[in-house]
């Protein structure tokens, strides 16, 4: 059995910083730069901040071990009483927005000599369900922000003068404490200020008043867009998507009784359906065929787009019939870019989300798209020209979408090129996203259940609607890059159509001016309206210390952080300049930041064979790997153009954990696994995991089963030599050729193994307990390893740390950065 | 024999061969230069007829089977106010069980845009939606309804395997599938869309015409039929409540402070969208003629609805055109109903895809038909080289063709070039019809009607005169009038009207040279002058008291009438009715026939007027027919109703229905009609009756007429 390391690196408790940070100062690493005597005048209580704790990461030392993945970001240790209140909440977690810095240089050269990035991952929502995360809500309307530069008052924020004013903790202006700040008018009561949420909680929420709306907040708007053509009515895609949206009524956010649907059927003509109100007499949609694809227009005026609460029982009656009205298709045609012309008219004005759901290559009308994919330039420099975008048309169309807050996701279930990278733009600019299943056919059960799951999910949502974020700063500092699913519509200020709750963002952070203070503030802003109508704020408040140390800056940054900032810049290299470009990158930022390291703070190679770097960025060589390895970027003349473009998407939008994740997947050995695994834990009640396992297939012995799993697909390995007592325990037959191979479902049986082995399989698709909003449910399939070889190939690809097709094992990359770091 | 006998005898053969010609004797080709050159006979075509044994008509009944059964699209305009809709719908329903249960239906309905509806497709109400201001090519309205593939459209398609489990696509459909289908498959799903029907439902500002695309409507139905019924019977009925107003071939603009083209604004040549209108409705025409289809038209509105510009449609493929105020008026619904009318054997009255081809001897040629027809371009022997009407062939087409069509057929005399004359005995010209057409039991008729009549002796023969039938000529000259003033403009008419008659005069009435007073006509020649005078004064000619629309529908009827109706819409008959006399007087159409004591009836084809004289009116208003001991008064009120009725029993399409009084401004419609002969110009009251009527004209009285018509005969200045 593998005992996993019960830690990885000490986190400091806040309690005992002091002893601590003493006792790790009197270690003294050499080259250890002093802080200048005059930032020492300026912050006389000099912070003792994480303590840097070098290791050798080579195989021969302590290399990172997947287990570190779990561990809570460097701490960000602030002085005391920086908060207004003593509330435990008083920081932004992790959960919401984390830092690739926990320690920020006070001036941009002693950024730029780190070489590291200064970026926030900001994750405005934790959950699809408000019900599943709780968030505290200011309802008073009395909103106190700074007049200069529009901080929302947080708990960084210091009242003087009687408690009349506050200093806002960004740009020192004082404020006056607004009237109403003891009063709730509401209940017309005394309110206790030291109780308001804002100066308790990080992140809170303020609903709006009146000045914080353009317009009266607008309903939730779904307009469903269904390819019909041959390809995704054969496939079972519109009769199960119908299935699904009709069983998941209850489920879209309708509190309201505002929210409003609308449906398009699509093949090489615009089927619009007018859905009669329920009592009105009809009962019966009727379906307007429109085949002028030129300029699009509405076919009538009325009931395209309808009540949920007035239509159900006719809307329901419309999506039992949706499927038999085009059974007899033949069409091969989808005009989807005029489908989208056409949708966005129809909501336009009030704005809401288009859900394309689609198995064909829009072939026909407006932003008209090739088969453009040539299996010969795959893995060769002219591939990347494939993950660009075809036809302008759809940048365009998307930032017109986002205009007028209209927002696009894209279901994607073609079993031929369906162009995704041209595709992904329409969410990418509206606060969309793409959802991709290859060859998707509902006659697998497989495929039909994740799929209606997926999307029983996705329209249950409470998504957010017109909304755009705003990241302030403590003067100095300023947002300036921002990547993500979005629109910049002005230099600091991202436009979400809709908002998603299963996405995460990127903002770097520039240092324009020294930083004198011992600590800054950052605040992502997300103004939206909630799918009941209601105008609300979304503040996330982090503070983080200052440092004029080097050493500080590495002890304090966030190695996972870190790795989606450069997950990000890696897409958008590859959209720009390619995937060679994009790989070249990545390796030479980390060959960067460990000659820095070695050069600066006396790490680097220690001889005989070592490669020093701090413990708590020891992962990043494997994420690294991890990342120049993943589909979306990996060296391949095998990825199809599709998969690649969709993996792009994930890299560029995943929440930060399924982001890791993704990049270096988890792999749990269950052959093996502890008794306690695949059980409720005792104290929490969840199913426990067993130890997670480095991607490396020493780590797999041939009469294993081992779950893979990188949070988009599920690979259950069943060893060679599997024995028959194993395979009869988990799949109820002892005959381990007769098992199906490929997409699965793990057949419930009546034994203690099989029940926790399933527990586990389930339990890894968990992410609520990873702390993320998310609809994906990973497939699982099946492997063999004496079966299928492309199957195992496929699963061995996940295997990061070994060396397979154009890629180097973890021991050789360690070993080529070691080379490259001493050269 | 006399007049009267002769009549008769021309009226014998009308009904049996529906044959009525202006001259019943050839005129000789050396006689030719001494009449006028056109108006020498006449075709009255009917069918089909009964059987007679002595018949010189004769109907084949042929083996060949009509491609399809008769076909019936409906275009429907939604842009109505809601119980004018609901009128229409509830009368195309109606209809439905009047159509023979094969007939193939179909259903457009347009405002905004045009919707062809899908009536093969059972699993919901579905359409095709065509933008209202967009002209669609024949081949995009095809495309767009999924008629035909596009051009190439399997070669960038993705391979599409069929799966297992699902069974292999069915073949495509064509239109007979999905958009016309048989009545009786298809009438619970075009009744089901005619009764969900709601008006257009798009909005409509208070200053603004209701958006409606009549053209576009109507572009793709042409197309629809086109795609797969080409050459087989089928009419399209066009019901519009109004001005086309976007798209191609709009009337009007969409801004209420436009107002709809006068004939003033046509004079003028001041109108927007008149010639383009034109252009795109005649281009249609030619289409659906060409298609072998009929183009109905029912207006149900008060204003106009653009006849004047859509007046092709229905003229070039034997439509109807129905004018009324709206479509719950029963004028509409009972003039709809009379469409579907039925003979004996419970076949529709109404054949399809008809040609008419004319051959005649040799002393005879034809130079032109002018009816609801349009050319073949048959070149023969026999085709004149003048043309009058529709010329340069010996053959047409009639999409649409009814037992009471008729054609004005026009021929000349063989030129001198032609063999010698003057052979052994009384030579005859022959003339024979062949009508070839898709009846509406299914199968194709053959009808031919063979014409004999002597030709003249030497010159000066009085059988020619004595030939005349002067209710066929004066009929004939009306369609050639009406013909020419669809081209030229009014005063030009009106003189050549002139000129003709004059000559015929010149030539055939008895006159010292130079003495009007000596002037006398025969018998048979005597109404002519008279029926000149009113066609003169009639709607067809004197445009400027009507709209547009209505100088297109009274012309179009005029052109599809027989004689004797066609005689009532140029002299209207007058009736009298008063406690002197039992039952009706036939009065003169004459202001001296407005007495206070009398009750006229006024038959002009197209209205019915019952005129209550000052007295009568007085004491109709005090309510004495209600009254006992006033029976008579009743019966006298009552007595010109039951006659109304009589008449308007077949008329088609039913005439407008009106009742007023002396002093009433509904009695304008009676005085328009009246001989002028005590108009404000009279100054003194002298020699008429002081009660008589007076007439606010300019125009001529009769009297002043036949003085110059005399005086210019005389002096052989024609
Ligand atoms: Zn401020
Ligand atoms: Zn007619």
């Amino acid at each position: 059995g593998y005992e996993p390391p019960q830690t990885g690196y000490p986190a400091a408790p806040q309690a005992a910083v002091s002893g601590m940070t003493q006792a790790f100062g009197q270690m003294g690493f050499g080259g250890q730069q002093q802080p200048a005597p005059q930032a020492q005048a300026a912050a006389p209580a000099a912070q003792r901040l994480n303590p840097l704790q070098p290791v050798d990461i080579s195989m021969q030392g302590q290399p990172f071990h997947v287990a570190d993945l779990d561990l809570p970001p460097p701490t960000i240790i602030l002085p005391p009483n920086s908060s207004v209140t003593p509330s435990p909440d008083a920081n932004c977690p992790p959960k919401y927005v984390r830092s690739t810095l926990n320690a920020v240089p006070t001036t941009n050269s002693l950024l730029k000599k780190s070489k590291l990035p200064f970026a926030l991952v900001i994750q405005p929502y934790a959950t699809l369900h408000d019900a599943e995360d709780n968030v505290p809500v200011q309802t008073d309307q009395v909103i106190a922000r700074c007049r200069r530069c529009r901080t929302y008052i947080n708990p960084f924020a210091t009242f003087l003068d009687h408690s009349h004013r506050w200093r806002c903790n960004m740009c020192n202006l004082t404020n006056d404490v607004p009237q109403a700040f003891d009063w709730d008018n509401i209940k017309q009561q005394s309110v206790d200020r030291w109780q308001r949420p804002e100066l308790n909680y990080s992140v809170m929420e303020f609903v709006a008043p009146q000045e914080y709306m353009v317009r009266a907040p607008q309903p939730l708007v779904y307009l469903f867009l269904f390819d019909v053509s041959y390809a995704a009515v054969t496939s079972g895609l519109l009769a199960t998507a119908a299935r699904c949206i009709l069983e998941s009524l209850d489920r879209i956010p309708n509190a309201d009784r505002r929210t409003r649907l609308g449906f398009m059927a699509v093949d090489s003509s615009l089927h619009y359906f007018s859905i009669p109100r329920d009592g009105s007499g009809q009962t019966e949609a009727s379906m307007l065929v429109v085949s002028d694809l030129d300029e699009p227009f509405l076919p009538t005026p009325e009931d395209l787009l309808v009540s949920l609460a007035e239509c159900r029982s006719n809307i329901e009656n419309f999506l039992g019939k949706l499927q038999s009205m085009f059974q007899t298709t033949q069409s091969g045609f989808s005009a989807m870019g005029s489908a989208l012309r056409a949708g966005h008219k129809l909501i336009s004005h009030v704005g809401g989300k288009i859900t394309v759901l689609s198995a064909s290559l829009p072939n026909i009308g407006y932003g008209k798209l090739e088969m453009r994919e040539d299996k010969k330039v795959l893995g060769t420099s002219k591939e990347s020209s494939l993950l660009q975008t075809a036809n302008s048309f759809y940048k365009s169309f998307a930032v017109e979408c986002s205009k007028t807050q209209v927002s696009i996701d894209m279901f994607l279930f073609s079993s031929q090129y369906q162009d995704v990278a041209s595709l992904s733009n329409l969410p990418r600019y509206t606060g969309g996203q793409t959802y991709f299943y290859p060859a998707w056919n509902a006659a697998r059960t497989e495929d039909a259940i994740k799929f209606a799951t997926e999307f029983s999910d996705y329209l249950s949502s409470e998504i957010g609607l017109e909304a755009v974020l705003r990241v302030r700063a403590t003067t100095g500092l300023r947002p300036s890059t921002f990547y993500g699913n979005f629109f910049n519509r002005s230099s600091d200020l991202c436009a979400f159509p809709a908002f998603p709750r299963d996405q995460a963002y990127v903002v770097e952070i520039a240092i324009d001016e020294t930083i004198s203070k011992q600590f800054v503030c950052l605040q992502a802003g997300v103004l939206h309206t909630t799918c009941n109508g209601e105008r609300r704020i979304r503040v996330m408040t982090l503070s983080i210390p200052t440092t004029q140390i080097l050493a500080d800056v590495y002890a304090s940054a966030d190695q996972q952080a870190i790795t989606a900032y450069f997950s990000h810049k890696a897409v958008e290299r590859t959209l720009s300049s390619g995937l060679d470009a994009a790989r070249d990158a990545l390796q030479a930022k980390l060959i960067e930041l460990l000659q820095t390291y070695k050069k600066e703070l006396g790490g680097g190679n220690m001889g005989g064979g070592g490669l020093q770097f701090p413990a708590n960025m020891r992962g990043l060589p494997m994420l690294f790997l991890g990342l120049i390895k993943n589909l979306g970027l990996r060296k391949s003349a095998q990825i199809p153009t599709d998969l690649r473009s969709a993996a792009l998407c994930l890299l560029s939008t995943l929440p930060l954990p399924l982001m890791i994740q993704y990049i270096y997947p988890r792999m749990y050995s269950l052959h093996d696994m502890p008794d306690t695994a695949g059980l409720p834990d005792p104290t929490t009640g969840s199913i426990a995991l067993p130890p997670a396992l480095n991607l490396t297939s020493a780590n797999i012995v041939p009469y294993g089963l081992y779950l893979i799993d990188d949070g988009q697909t599920q690979f259950l390995w069943l060893g060679r030599d599997a024995v028959p007592a194993l395979v009869m325990d988990v799949f109820g037959t002892d005959d381990k050729n007769a098992l199906k191979q490929g997409k699965t479902s793990l057949p419930v049986l009546d034994t203690e193994f099989n029940e926790r082995v399933r527990a586990v399989v389930e339990k890894s698709r968990d992410h609520k307990a990873k702390g993320c909003g998310s609809i994906v449910v990973p497939p699982l399939y099946l492997v063999r390893e004496d079966g299928e070889p492309s199957l195992r190939l496929w699963a061995q690809t996940l295997l990061v740390e070994d060396r397979a097709d154009q890629g180097v094992s973890g021991a050789q990359w360690l070993g080529m950065l070691r080379e490259k770091v001493s050269a | 024999m006399d007049y009267e006998a002769l009549k008769e005898q021309w009226s014998e053969i009308e009904d049996r061969d529906g044959i009525r010609l202006s001259w019943n004797t050839f005129p000789s080709s050396r006689m030719r230069n001494n009449l006028p050159p056109h108006y020498k006979d006449i075709s009255e075509h009917a069918i089909p007829p009964e059987l007679h044994p002595s018949s010189t008509t004769i109907e084949y009944r042929l083996p060949k089977p009509a491609p399809t059964p008769p076909i019936f699209l409906f275009v429907v305009d939604t842009c109505q106010e809601e119980d004018s809709l609901k009128a229409l719908k509830d009368s195309i329903i109606m209809s439905l069980s009047l159509l023979p249960p094969h007939a193939l239906v179909g259903l457009i309905t347009y405002g905004t845009m045009a919707q062809v509806h899908e009536l093969g497709y059972t699993e919901c109400a579905k359409s095709y939606v065509f933008r209202g201001n967009r002209d669609y090519s024949a081949k995009q309205v095809q495309e767009m309804l999924g008629l035909m593939m596009a051009p190439g459209a399997r070669q960038n398609v993705q391979p599409m395997q069929p799966q297992p489990g699902h069974p292999a696509p069915p073949p495509p459909m064509g239109a007979a599938a999905r958009f016309l289908l048989p009545v009786q498959q298809c009438e619970f799903q075009l009744t089901n869309a005619l009764e969900q029907l709601q008006r257009d439902p798009w909005p409509v500002a208070n200053d603004k015409r209701a958006l409606r695309c009549t053209g576009v409507a109507l572009s793709v139905g042409v197309g629809l039929m086109e795609s797969s019924f080409q050459n087989a019977g089928g009419r399209i009925m066009l019901f519009t409540g109004g001005a086309a107003t976007e798209g191609p071939g709009m009337v009007v603009g969409p801004e209420l402070k436009e107002p709809i083209r006068s004939h003033h604004d046509i004079d003028k040549d001041n109108i927007k969208y008149y010639k383009k209108a034109l252009k795109f409705y005649d281009a249609l025409a030619k289409r659906t003629a060409h298609n072998g289809h009929i183009i109905d038209i029912f207006a149900g509105c008060l204003d106009q609805v653009g006849l004047l510009e859509m007046k092709g449609l229905s003229n070039s493929t034997g439509g109807h055109m129905i004018l009324t105020d709206s479509f719950t008026s029963s004028m509409y619904k009972q003039s709809f109903a009379r469409v579907f009318d039925k003979d004996a054997n419970d076949n529709l009255l109404m054949g399809f895809n008809a040609s008419l081809e004319v051959l005649t001897t040799k002393e005879l040629k034809v130079t032109g038909l002018i009816g609801h027809a349009v050319s073949m371009n048959k070149k023969s022997s026999n085709v004149g080289e003048t043309e009058c009407g529709i010329g340069n062939t010996c053959a047409w087409k009639m999409c649409g063709i009814d037992p009471a069509a008729s054609y004005g057929i026009y021929f000349e005399i063989a030129g001198q070039g032609g063999p010698t004359q003057m052979q052994q005995g009384p030579q005859k010209g022959l003339i024979q019809f062949l009508t070839y057409y898709q009846h509406s039991s299914g199968q194709y008729h053959l009808r031919v009607t063979t014409v004999g009549r002597n030709m003249s002796g030497p010159s000066g023969d009085p059988a020619i005169a004595q030939s005349f039938d002067q209710e066929a000529a004066a009929v004939l000259m009306s369609r050639i009038a009406v013909f020419k003033a669809d081209v030229d403009d009014g005063p030009d008419i009106l003189r050549w009207v002139d000129r003709m008659l004059i000559r015929l005069c010149s030539r055939f009435a008895e006159y010292r040279k130079d003495d009007p007073s000596s002037f006398r006509l025969e018998k048979n020649f005597t109404l002519y002058p008279q029926f000149m005078f009113h066609l003169r004064r009639s709607q067809f000619l004197q445009v400027f008291n009507n709209s547009p629309d209505e100088t297109a529908f009274y012309r179009h009827v005029l052109n599809h009438e027989d004689v004797s109706n066609s005689l009532v819409m140029i002299q209207p008959t007058l009736d009298s009715y008063s406690f002197d006399q039992e039952g009706s007087v036939p009065v003169l159409l004459d202001s001296t026939s407005i007495q206070p004591q009398t009750v006229l009836l006024l038959d002009t084809f197209f209205h019915i007027l019952i005129f209550h004289g000052e007295t009568m009116a007085e004491w109709r208003k005090a309510g004495y027919q209600d009254m006992e001991g006033y029976e008579n008064f009743r019966e006298l009120l009552e007595a010109p109703k039951e006659d109304a009725k009589e008449l308007i029993q077949d008329r088609f399409p039913l005439p407008r229905f009106i009742v007023c009084d002396a002093g009433g401004s509904q009695a304008r419609f009676l005085l328009s009609k009246l001989n002028p002969s005590t108009t404000h110009t009279t100054g003194s009251y002298g020699g008429v009756s002081q009660t008589a009527q007076t007439i606010f004209t300019d125009d001529v009285s009769l009297q002043t007429f036949m003085d110059h018509l005399m005086k210019l005969a005389v002096s052989g200045t024609g």
